[in-house]
């Protein structure tokens, strides 16, 4: 694997030399792989949206450097443009960010802008559709006219169309429903998987995240607190608690069950995870048929 | 008679193009809340719970049926302001619902408009501010407070109108797990201790389980209602209708869809805890 994204002792001061003076990301060095699904957790206030804001170029941090493929984002800051199209942002609520006539030509606008034409880019609105599951029925409809769910679909399209190297989604799923919360990530899965591309999903909720993501990286204060293996961090449900953050709920349960001497394994992420563990536990005393 | 009678309640948005399909997003629905109850409504998007929520403090009018607050009928335009003053809405989005510049400005914005004597303003903002916590923070300015903050902030201002009754939408969907957990636990101190009705629409339900009665809402009716423990227990009506469950009541209906003999479906960590210690023994 090849490191697509490594950060060297960034840092952002917000208001630097004015009353109101932040120091909202601090001394933050970290690689990420080719191809990872990375989540990233961390109270409000944590650094964590100034930190993804700095992925792309959408702020210059005060500190270190930011290497895309190897070579500083701002290395020639006039062509700092070409990085916005590798790394895609989707941010919160993207559906307020909808303005064309119709949803084709809203998921059209940045890949057009990437130099995107013709068939290729019929293709890529096409495929981009398809993954966050709008309907080939609604491309020609106006944006205004869709759901709350569809708006947030054709928004988080118009950056898949670029096809980014690196997808960064804050929050994607706040405000939907349950269901619609579990098919949108599934679809974000999905294209994951089809893709390969590298994908940095930023999240509150901790179930879903503990299902998904290979790695997480935990913002506390402004500096990483913890990056790794998704199974790793989620053992630590006092330091994230520390953090102003919780493990899920299954996660919790199988911890007591553990403390309280039964046999199951550590750092259980799902409920599948659990029912397999407990199975055959209850299957030994006879509890089950 | 009951606070909040909601009587056979139809309602539908008025389409701009002709000749569409006209749905009701409330289709009539009959509720009645207690005075000091705290009722969760949960449901898919678009399943109609904002929208009658709306009419609880008159921002909607029923097309059909009544709703009646404190035996106040809604829809007679003299009694909108007295029910107003009864019920107060807090909506999803902190941000939209902040006026002023310093938070207890804010906050002296609804018994300001109300005509309430300057001394018993004072008075009112400094209590509401300290029922949500928020004391220390008066002078600040709303926009560098947290969401969670905010959102306690936009309480206090209904609190400020000594309502009976508070109603929000979806209060937390836009606030991180601490944030949610301020919020929420402020709801119930106040339903607790000041015996003010709380009506909660969410999609957590985490944040349901705690309400006294959840009730379940889908194509502008009411599929199901009853306590946490009750509704909870519907595992594959709830899954079916696009809703979940706590982690802990799926894994025990799985567990039981294999012949564990478990009556109860535990809602917390604590419950699920101690039913699974008790069926390993």
């Amino acid at each position: 694997m090849s490191c697509v994204l490594e950060l060297k002792n960034i840092g952002f001061t917000y208001g630097k030399g004015t009353p109101f003076e932040k120091r909202a990301v601090d001394n933050v060095s970290l690689h990420i792989e080719q191809g990872e699904f990375i989540g990233v957790i961390g109270h409000t206030g944590s650094g964590k949206s100034t930190l993804m804001q700095m992925l792309n170029g959408l702020i210059r941090p005060t500190d270190g450097q930011v290497l895309l493929d190897g070579r500083d984002i701002w290395a020639e800051p006039k062509k700092i443009r070409q990085v916005r199209f590798k790394v895609g942002m989707v941010f919160q609520y993207p559906e307020y960010q909808l303005f064309e006539e119709t949803v084709y030509k809203d998921i059209a606008f940045g890949a057009q802008n990437c130099g995107l034409q013709g068939d290729a880019l019929d293709r890529a609105i096409r495929d981009a559709a398809d993954f966050t599951g709008l309907p080939p029925a609604l491309l020609d409809k106006s944006p205004f006219d869709l759901s709350g769910g569809e708006k947030r679909r054709a928004a988080i399209a118009g950056i898949i169309a670029m096809n980014p190297e690196v997808l960064v989604l804050d929050e994607p799923t706040a405000g939907l429903d349950p269901m619609g919360r579990e098919v949108l990530l599934s679809q974000i899965v999905r294209y994951h998987k089809e893709r390969h591309n590298t994908v940095l999903l930023v999240t509150h909720s901790m179930e879903d995240i503990a299902r998904v993501a290979d790695r997480i990286m935990v913002m506390n204060k402004g500096r990483l607190a913890l990056f790794e293996p998704t199974r790793e961090v989620f053992r630590k449900g006092d330091t994230l608690r520390g953090y102003g953050l919780q493990v899920p709920q299954i996660t919790r349960i199988m911890q007591d069950l553990r403390r309280r001497g039964l046999d199951v394994p550590e750092g259980v992420l799902t409920v599948d995870e659990a029912f397999a563990a407990l199975l055959p536990l209850l299957q030994k005393e006879g509890k089950l048929w | 008679m009951s606070f909040i009678s909601i009587q056979d309640v139809c309602f539908s948005y008025e389409e701009i193009e002709e000749g569409k399909h006209v749905t009701n997003a409330v289709d009539g629905v009959s509720l009645e809340v207690e005075q000091g109850e705290f009722v969760a409504i949960i449901g898919h998007n678009g399943c109609g719970k904002s929208t009658l929520a709306k009419h609880l403090n008159a921002l909607l009018l029923p097309d059909s049926g009544r709703v009646l607050i404190d035996g106040d009928d809604t829809a007679v335009e003299d009694n909108t302001y007295a029910i107003r003053e009864k019920v107060g809405l807090v909506l999803q989005n902190p941000d939209n619902q902040l006026v002023a510049s310093i938070v207890e400005e804010d906050v002296a914005f609804g018994p300001e408009n109300l005509g309430v004597e300057p001394s018993e303003i004072r008075r009112r903002v400094d209590a509401a501010l300290r029922a949500v916590d928020m004391y220390d923070y008066r002078g600040h300015a709303p926009y560098r407070l947290s969401g969670g903050q905010k959102q306690r902030v936009a309480i206090a201002g209904i609190l400020a109108i000594q309502p009976q009754c508070i109603v929000l939408d979806e209060p937390t969907a836009m606030l991180d797990p601490s944030g949610r957990q301020e919020v929420i636990s402020t709801l119930l101190k106040l339903n607790r201790t000041q015996n003010i009705t709380v009506v909660l629409i969410t999609h957590f339900m985490d944040e349901a389980v705690l309400a006294d009665r959840v009730v379940v809402m889908d194509s502008g009716k009411i599929l199901t209602q009853g306590t946490p423990g009750d509704v909870f227990s519907q595992v594959e009506l709830l899954k079916k209708h696009r809703l979940d469950v706590p982690q802990s009541a799926e894994l025990i209906h799985k567990l039981r869809g294999c012949g564990l003999q478990i009556d109860k479906i535990p809602l917390t960590q604590e419950d699920c805890v101690a039913l699974l210690e008790e069926a390993m023994r």
